[in-house]
């Protein structure tokens, strides 16, 4: 599976039991990343997806139920648990301070960096995409 | 009452909690990080690294919510002091043109000190209670106190930022307030009430209420006057200890903390010295092991 996240600049995904922040530009990629494949996420994160992309899997198992090659939308959870298992990673930077109570702490200094591109979201100026590979 | 019972009283109501949703039960898992929760503003302890605390389990007290945008800002009292300062955020409220000066505002206990050890030297900041971003209110002196560089960039701005970027997101409202808390006659707030919440989706976007701290760590403010020097302890008069460190979520642990042996290879790092010297680089303590 690849594991994507969405994280600021103290790697914080989640503060009080909900998301830092989103963007519609940001899904509208993620979407894309996954190629018209399989989508997983659990509820949650799938009430922003409206209307629901084709593709879209939502389960509150997704990371048990994923396939080799799927893509994982994950906020709610760190995803360094989930990390052994991964073939890849999509790490998406708000290039924003928010408060946070959940952190990334995979160590993506163990991973490959494939690509990294920056793009203008609906409400965020810059967000960086950074693409893993192992 | 005698100190040691307040002490008691005030240690049984911190709680020290996961952090858990105050508005819309949203049922998501726990985070990794336990967070400290008081039940009102009397009994926020003293800081000891992060830049704040949950109040009232983190649920706001709005008694109405709305849709149409205002802001409202309480008169300046007898010493010249902020109240309260109130608005529902929309994107009609903020700003769409540059930040204009505010030097002509001097607000109450306002000193111009610099330290080598604050982040662009300058220790104070006049802070904005409701961000030039949600509001774009300028040189409103009903609106601006004398706040830490810490309280401002690390404590209030990060918030401001999770409003401000989920209002410009979803085009919704957030009802926001802020409340300096002065203690008896002081000119220097001790810290700020944040709350706020997304009306549109009854807090699921935007739900919280936190007390952030009007402090700088490495340097000893006189809350009566604005005065400040630099805490003797922090430039090294403290005793040297050894702490396991989270170079990538800033957290340091005792070595001996289940968070610190879970730390990855790459992000860890042993340390030894003196306590002041990690938070004033930005580190906060484990919530678990409060080292």
């Amino acid at each position: 599976m690849i594991l994507a996240v969405c994280i600021d600049d103290r790697n914080g995904m989640l503060f009080n039991g909900r998301r830092q922040s989103q963007d519609r530009v940001l899904r509208e990629d993620l979407v894309r990343e996954a190629g018209g494949g399989p989508l997983w996420m659990n509820a949650y994160s799938a009430r922003q997806f409206d209307p629901p992309p084709e593709g879209l899997r939502t389960a509150e198992d997704f990371l048990e139920q994923a396939g080799p090659g799927e893509v994982c939308f994950l906020e709610t959870e760190d995803p360094a648990a989930w990390a052994d298992r991964a073939e890849g990673l999509i790490v998406y930077r708000w290039n924003r301070k928010y408060p946070a109570g959940l952190y990334c702490t995979i160590d993506l200094s163990a991973w490959k960096l494939e690509r990294r591109e920056e793009f203008a979201g609906s409400s965020h100026e810059k967000i960086t995409k950074e693409v893993y590979k192992r | 009452m005698k100190i040691w019972k307040q002490r008691a009283i005030a240690a049984l109501l911190v709680l020290v909690c996961l952090v858990s949703t105050g508005c819309t039960e949203i049922g998501l898992s726990p985070p990794q990080e336990a967070m400290t929760s008081v039940s009102s503003v009397e009994y926020v302890p003293d800081f000891s690294g992060e830049p704040y605390v949950f109040i009232g389990n983190s649920k706001p007290d709005f008694e109405n919510t709305t849709t149409n945008s205002y802001e409202t800002y309480a008169p300046l009292d007898e010493l010249g002091r902020c109240g309260t300062a109130e608005a529902c955020v929309g994107i009609d409220l903020m700003p769409t043109e540059e930040r204009g000066s505010i030097g002509s505002v001097k607000p109450s206990g306002w000193q111009s000190a610099k330290y080598d050890c604050v982040d662009g030297k300058y220790l104070y900041n006049r802070c904005h209670l409701i961000g030039y971003q949600l509001s774009g209110e300028n040189a409103n002196k009903q609106n601006l106190i004398t706040g830490t560089r810490y309280m401002n960039v690390e404590g209030m701005l990060p918030f401001e930022n999770l409003v401000a970027d989920y209002v410009k997101e979803t085009e919704n409202h957030v009802m926001y307030r802020v409340t300096p808390h002065f203690v008896g006659q002081e000119l220097v707030a001790r810290g700020v009430i944040m709350e706020a919440l997304s009306v549109e989706d009854a807090g699921e976007g935007v739900c919280f209420s936190v007390y952030v701290y009007n402090c700088q760590p490495g340097v000893a403010i006189d809350y009566a006057t604005g005065e400040s020097r630099l805490d003797g302890e922090a430039s090294g008069g403290g005793e040297a200890v050894s702490y396991v460190l989270n170079t990538s979520s800033k957290k340091f642990h005792d070595p001996a903390c289940s968070n610190a042996a879970s730390i990855s290879k790459g992000n860890r790092q042993e340390w030894t010295g003196v306590r002041e010297d990690l938070v004033s680089q930005g580190y906060s303590p484990c919530g678990q092991c409060k080292p």
